[in-house]
């Protein structure tokens, strides 16, 4: 099982997108992480304009955090950060300073 | 990465205000942790009284015991007393701008390792471990 969860700023990734993040998510998993550890399950929420900021500024910074199986190598995990980062910018057109994307394990309490 | 949460009644602040809010939470992160003033995010989720609100990984909800609630993700690896200070520093400020009373606010800081998370395309550094190019990251909006 993973889940996903993506806070997107307002006006910042429209929901015309937002399907086929879904199906990048995914496939970044399956690759990384293999098949046999889904589904993935994906969830969003929007940060109204005015109420997100980044340094004190206005945001246009999306956040994607993630829960994944326990035992994931370092590797592995960099390699499932960093391809989700890629295709989130390939696919938006943010720059690579627009998104922050985290996967802790499943059991993980901090 | 910093990412705080603040959780407010509705209509309770205005934008001057959650502007200068944030930039008081990045001037207290940054003043105690090493982290560029550019990776600390600060949102505001108005919340009507009582309800609850999901966590950042959308697992399981926030209740807040008071009307306005900090909810914080750092880096995990600091003494524990860094982050009982960041974030009194926080809620400090938090009152001095909205003039709350100390009593209307709590918060809590929940950490992760850092080798979990990935910001402007790097994994991000243990703290302590932060090396000096990171801080050309606060160029990339100055």
């Amino acid at each position: 099982m993973i889940e996903f969860y993506c806070t997107v700023q307002e006006g910042c990734i429209p929901d015309s997108v937002r399907g086929s993040l879904e199906e990048a998510i995914t496939q970044c998993c399956f690759s990384a992480l293999g098949e046999d550890q889904g589904p993935v399950d994906i969830g969003w929420s929007e940060i109204p304009e005015g109420f997100g900021f980044r340094g004190g500024r206005p945001s246009t910074t999306s956040i994607v955090r993630g829960r994944i199986p326990d035992g994931c190598d370092t590797e592995t995990r960099t390699k499932l950060l960093m391809s989700l980062g890629d295709e989130w910018c390939r696919i938006t057109g943010a720059g690579k300073d627009e998104v922050l994307v985290a996967a802790r394990d499943w059991s993980y309490k901090g | 990465m910093p990412f705080y949460r603040c959780l407010i009644p509705k209509d309770s602040i205005s934008y001057e205000k959650r502007s200068e809010i944030a930039t008081a939470i990045t001037d207290v992160h940054c003043g105690i942790s090493a982290a560029p003033r550019n990776f600390v995010h600060v949102a505001f989720i108005e919340t009507e009284e009582g309800e609850s609100v999901p966590n950042l990984y959308g697992t399981a909800t926030i209740e807040p015991g008071t009307r306005y609630f900090i909810a914080g993700g750092n880096r995990a690896g600091r003494p524990p007393e860094v982050r009982e200070t960041i974030l009194n520093g926080i809620i400090d400020k938090f009152c001095d701008i909205t003039s709350i009373s100390h009593n209307e606010i709590s918060g809590i800081i929940t950490e992760g390792p850092a080798s979990w998370t990935m910001e402007d395309g790097q994994i991000l550094p243990e703290p302590g471990e932060e090396p000096a190019e990171w801080y050309a990251h606060d160029a990339v909006t100055d």
